[in-house]
């Protein structure tokens, strides 16, 4: 393959692509970049003005005098205006107590959920790498909330932790009206969705592991513990550290469960950065503020997604 | 690793147990939501036992029937549908091409490696980072709660989908095919169309059910761009949280609605779906 390989047809085959990420990623990028450092101030202007009134050939409709007859139109006139303010945006997201608030719930939630689903995902693996009854019908069922609408999920959990009359309502825990349990239920939905992810992949890396080595490897160690220690764990580790990283970083962007279940509260006790740069943004029409906030949690999850493509560009070699 | 063949029957059922439970927790949430679906609002929290229909409540329909019967939720399912399929066939216009190219043609002044990854690096970033500018982009295009709008920004953030398991999955194909082709004659796109294009269907196929799933999932581009007209089922679900309270019943309606074409996806596309969403990362 190699004469026909070189001509121009592959910038046919891939501009198209390339030129559509560059304008719908960057762009917007920028875009939000250039915002985070602009007040933006949105004002309607509402005025009123007496328009006569026409009747359906267009010809204005006259009273019992002969005048004219008007009825009051009002014109609403959105007028946003732009002031350049430097780095304030940024100064103010290092006072700004709910800031700190969205930073400490996204961090615990992180910090918990993704070491449970990973050490659950390894358990879980291990289990079902044995010889187990009905091992592949209990694998499908394990797969369900995999691509579960993470919305549906959070409303679905909703109901099961209702204090009132829910399925898990005799256990007497305030699932979603006390703060650090909301926070905790946030977790276990996150869990409840993601566990099942980790467990495929790293089923997927058990069973890639050669038998050859599984029975060298049994010659030599003599307990269970020696053989997960020194043979199975190595070789999972890759794949570990994978699952850790893409976890992270989708982890850290948290929004839909919260919305749904807790809508954010009780107070800001499960308000995440996305969801508080969400509100910020697109319900109190502070712009600029809430890209300022969103572009600090882009450079985090950069900070991560970079670890991530270099163990990524390691494995496609 | 394969499973042991022989194993102490002990071992075997303790295993076997703890397996049946694992799996019944990860059910019990879907499981309850169907159970709710069916019951009468009435019931919804004095049903005994596990609300088991039958057993301990006599399910009724009148749930679904009275939920599909609106309007709202056949826009919304409309909405989804189309949002999600659209979606999902631009993203594999745009994306099978530049697939092929990086497993097929090289590229000098940015490596295919590098460019594969540049392609992926989209599939990590926070959709909140854009949302902001996406919606005055689209207020600005006058593209606000419109199907084309969700379409746009859904197809991209889909498209890495495609480029990880499509372009593996030329990769695996045997090169000599193409090269026949070209013994007879074919060109470029001959050989991409006639002989590797419909040898990649079945991989084509599994990528194109991920990416209507994660379209159809998707709530935070939908909820920011769409206001009255174009609901999708994501929006009417948080629109059933109203002024009277939750009303459990068509919540768990909702629900499964919206959940039932993605898990049907997910044991559908299984072998894609380790690849896919490890990025390549791990193969299935």
């Amino acid at each position: 393959m190699k004469t026909h390989r070189n001509t121009k047809a592959r910038f046919v085959f891939l501009l198209p692509a390339a030129v559509w990420v560059l304008t719908f990623t960057i762009f917007p990028l920028v875009y939000s970049l250039y915002l985070s450092v602009h007040k933006v101030e949105t004002k309607m202007n509402v005025s009123r003005e007496k328009v006569p009134m026409l009747d359906a050939s267009g010809n204005p409709v006259l009273d019992a005098k002969g005048n004219p007859r008007t009825k009051i139109k009002i014109n609403r006139e959105k007028i946003s205006t732009w002031t350049n303010i430097g780095f304030t945006n940024f100064k103010r997201l290092a006072e700004d107590p709910q800031v700190h608030s969205a930073i400490k719930v996204t961090s615990i939630f992180v910090l918990v959920a993704v070491p449970s689903q990973l050490v659950l995902g390894i358990l879980l693996a291990l289990l079902f790498n044995q010889r187990l009854w009905a091992r592949s019908f209990l694998r499908a069922v394990m797969l369900l909330p995999i691509f579960a609408t993470p919305l549906a999920v959070g409303y679905l959990f909703f109901t099961i932790f209702y204090e009132e009359g829910g399925p898990l309502g005799f256990l007497g825990v305030p699932f979603l009206s006390h703060p650090d349990w909301a926070l905790f239920s946030v977790i276990l939905v996150d869990i409840w969705q993601w566990t099942p992810f980790c467990f495929l992949v790293f089923l997927a890396a058990l069973q890639g592991i050669p038998n050859e080595l599984m029975e060298a490897a049994k010659m030599e160690s003599k307990s269970k513990w020696g053989l997960f220690a020194n043979i199975i764990f190595p070789m999972l580790t890759p794949t570990i550290v994978i699952v850790l990283l893409l976890r992270l970083a989708e982890a850290i962007k948290l929004f839909d469960i919260p919305f749904a279940l807790t809508g954010g509260g009780p107070g800001v006790a499960t308000q995440s950065m996305s969801f508080l740069a969400f509100r910020t943004g697109l319900r109190y029409f502070d712009l600029g503020y809430a890209s300022a906030m969103s572009y600090c949690l882009l450079i985090i999850v950069m900070i991560i997604v970079t670890l991530f493509f270099r163990k990524l560009r390691q494995s496609y070699a | 690793m394969k499973p042991k063949q022989n194993q102490h029957p002990l071992k075997y059922s303790i295993y076997s147990l703890i397996a049946v439970v694992a799996a019944m927790i990860f059910f019990f949430p879907i499981y309850w939501a169907f159970s709710t679906s069916l019951r009468n609002p009435l019931d919804t929290f004095t049903v005994s036992g596990f609300g088991i229909p039958f057993l301990n409540f006599e399910p009724t329909l009148t749930n679904w029937v009275d939920q599909l019967a609106t309007e709202e939720a056949r826009k919304a399912v409309y909405n989804s549908t189309v949002i999600a399929v659209f979606a999902s066939i631009l993203a594999l216009a745009l994306g099978i091409p530049a697939a092929y190219a990086l497993a097929r043609f090289r590229f000098k002044t940015i490596s295919n490696k590098d460019l594969t990854i540049w392609f992926l690096s989209q599939r990590v970033l926070p959709p909140v980072a854009t949302v902001v500018p996406f919606y005055l982009i689209m207020q600005f295009l006058n593209l606000l709660d419109t199907q084309l709008a969700l379409i746009l920004i859904n197809a991209t953030f889909v498209l890495p989908f495609v480029v990880v398991i499509v372009r593996q999955t030329f990769l695996d194909l045997p090169i000599e095919l193409e090269e026949a082709a070209f013994m007879d004659g074919a060109r470029n796109y001959g050989a991409f169309l006639r002989v590797a294009l419909p040898l990649a269907a079945p991989a084509i196929a599994a990528t194109g059910l991920i990416m209507f799933a994660f379209t159809w999932n998707e709530f935070l581009f939908a909820i920011t761009l769409s206001s009255k007209e174009v609901i999708t089922i994501p929006i009417h679900m948080a629109g059933a949280v109203d002024t009277r309270g939750v009303q459990f019943w068509f919540m768990a309606v909702r629900a499964m609605i919206a959940m039932i074409p993605p898990v049907l996806i997910a044991l559908l596309a299984q072998r894609y779906i380790v690849q896919g969403l490890t990025l390549g990362a791990v193969k299935g």
